[in-house]
């Protein structure tokens, strides 16, 4: 055991902490611009200290618990959704030597765990003891079941590219061609399943704020719901960086300019990737519960098999130049 | 004898926390909590799966077990009987009689297995990878994995209809 594997993880969490901190920020700029706003621009030069200040908010508000909410559950309920979240960026490569672990079954690693925070989201939801609360999660739970199943077969049609589960190795095929070109039908239906799986707008049925109150949080205050929303946020951070290895080719320079260092190149496309994901947020208005269902399941799943039909004939047909 | 190394103390803890789960889940009250205990006995089986070298295993299990199956059993709980309570068991007898069973069966296990003789060589799982795993399932034993496909479909199917034949009464 060295120092890096006590100051990796520590790093890596301060990391993530402040991209959440500004993620949050640029988002509200960004929304604000969109809208004709200027979003928050008083606390601090151009608005940079108010996610501090927020956080700062709901590290000192009163913690309260429903009367009648089940107590343990409800407060393992946050660490049960939060902990998976920062755990899947253990697998996570951001250049060639930048990395924690090369697991072999790295993008497996990934949709597996990150299926946990599911549970901690439903259990939460029941633990308040709120009708709107269990809906929330209810809904939650059964949009991101449904949207698990498009996004692990989009990924599929990339695995075969690659001929690996190992998300170095799949950068490492990305050298001549990013995946988003051969695999675009993969690659529209993973940014739409993971926009599910994220409960980002168009498909933040979960927390609706009109119909829900605020979904599965609703009873949660102060640091617990600190902790669901940083979740949230750290899914953001860990989703842009799959997207950017499995369809962006990860740390590869795009045309061949390589003078830029390697983690730039992953920092432009992933913050590229987080840029869509607030730009959709702004634009698209949330779709109704029955058409997120029939999208997931009548349009999203054909689509991905389809896909591996495709890449599957591909690879037969054109091995030497696919 | 053995070796108390990182793996013997991962081991301990995994099968520690994998049998207090599994103890957790039956004495638990509520149903929603023995789901949970039971999902976080699954997720310890994933890491002694990782000891073993086994990864792709342990992904499959967390992403089934914890994952999938628990949730199901959330799902299928919540939307039924929600706030139901287990009754305590009322037979004083029950608990000793199990009890002897419980303590039977160990040992008869204990003695099978200190005297079965485990002369075989031990394969080498150090070099096990996936590709070589998805060779063996599609290439060597292409044919029952198709047809426990065809099983598992025809499974689905089957629960698919018997439960519109129920709702429809």
């Amino acid at each position: 055991m060295n120092g890096w594997t006590l100051f990796g993880p520590v790093t890596l969490l301060s990391v993530v902490l402040l991209f959440v901190t500004y993620a949050i920020l640029f988002e509200r700029k960004v929304m604000g611009w969109m809208q004709g706003r200027h979003g928050p621009n008083r606390l601090g030069p151009w608005g940079l200290l108010q996610t501090v200040a927020d956080i700062l908010k709901l590290l000192i508000k009163e913690d309260t618990i429903p009367r009648n909410a089940d107590r343990a559950m409800f407060k393992a309920a946050p660490v049960i959704a939060f902990v998976p979240s920062f755990v899947v960026l253990a697998a996570i490569p951001y250049t060639k030597g930048l990395l924690f672990s090369d697991l072999a079954v790295g993008l497996l690693y990934y949709i597996a765990i990150s299926s946990i925070t599911t549970i901690g989201i439903l259990s939460g939801g029941w633990a308040s003891n709120n009708k709107y609360a269990l809906l929330g999660s209810m809904r939650s739970v059964a949009q991101m079941i449904s949207y698990e199943i498009p996004l692990v077969m989009s990924v599929i049609g990339v695995v075969m590219a690659a001929g690996t589960l190992n998300l170095t190795g799949i950068v490492e095929s990305q050298k001549e061609v990013w995946f988003i070109l051969p695999q675009i039908i993969g690659f529209v239906v993973f940014f739409i399943a993971s926009l599910a799986e994220l409960n980002r707008t168009p498909f933040d049925l979960p927390e609706a704020e009109s119909e829900l109150v605020a979904g599965y949080h609703v009873e949660y205050s102060g640091f617990r719901f600190a902790f669901f929303m940083l979740a949230e946020y750290v899914y953001v951070y860990a989703m842009a960086a799959l997207t950017t290895i499995l369809f962006l080719g990860g740390w590869n320079p795009l045309f061949g300019i390589d003078f830029i260092p390697p983690i730039f190149w992953f920092a432009l496309k992933f913050l590229l990737m987080v840029f869509l994901l607030i730009w959709i947020r702004a634009t698209l208005p949330r779709i109704r519960m029955d058409q997120l269902m029939q999208l997931g399941w009548k349009v999203l799943l054909p689509l991905s098999l389809i896909n591996i039909f495709l890449s599957a004939v591909l690879k037969e047909v054109f091995s030497g130049w696919y | 004898m053995i070796e108390m190394n990182g793996e013997f103390i991962a081991f301990l803890i995994l099968s520690i926390m994998a049998i207090g789960g599994a103890v957790f889940m039956l004495n638990f009250v509520r149903v929603v909590h023995m789901v949970l205990s039971l999902a976080f006995t699954m997720l310890s089986i994933a890491g002694i799966y990782v000891l073993l070298n086994a990864e792709f295993l342990a992904a499959i299990q967390v992403l089934i077990y914890t994952g999938a199956v628990s949730i199901l059993m959330l799902f299928g709980i919540m939307l039924t009987r929600h706030r139901d309570q287990e009754a305590e068991g009322v037979r004083p007898w029950h608990k000793f009689f199990s009890f002897v069973g419980v303590a039977a069966f160990l040992g008869i296990l204990l003695h099978t297995l200190y005297r079965t003789p485990f002369t075989e060589e031990t394969a080498d799982v150090g070099r096990f990878s996936v590709d070589w795993l998805g060779e063996t399932v599609f290439k060597q034993y292409v044919i029952p994995f198709e047809a426990v496909s065809v099983l598992l479909l025809v499974a689905l199917v089957g629960a698919v209809i018997l439960a519109r034949k129920e709702s429809k009464s």
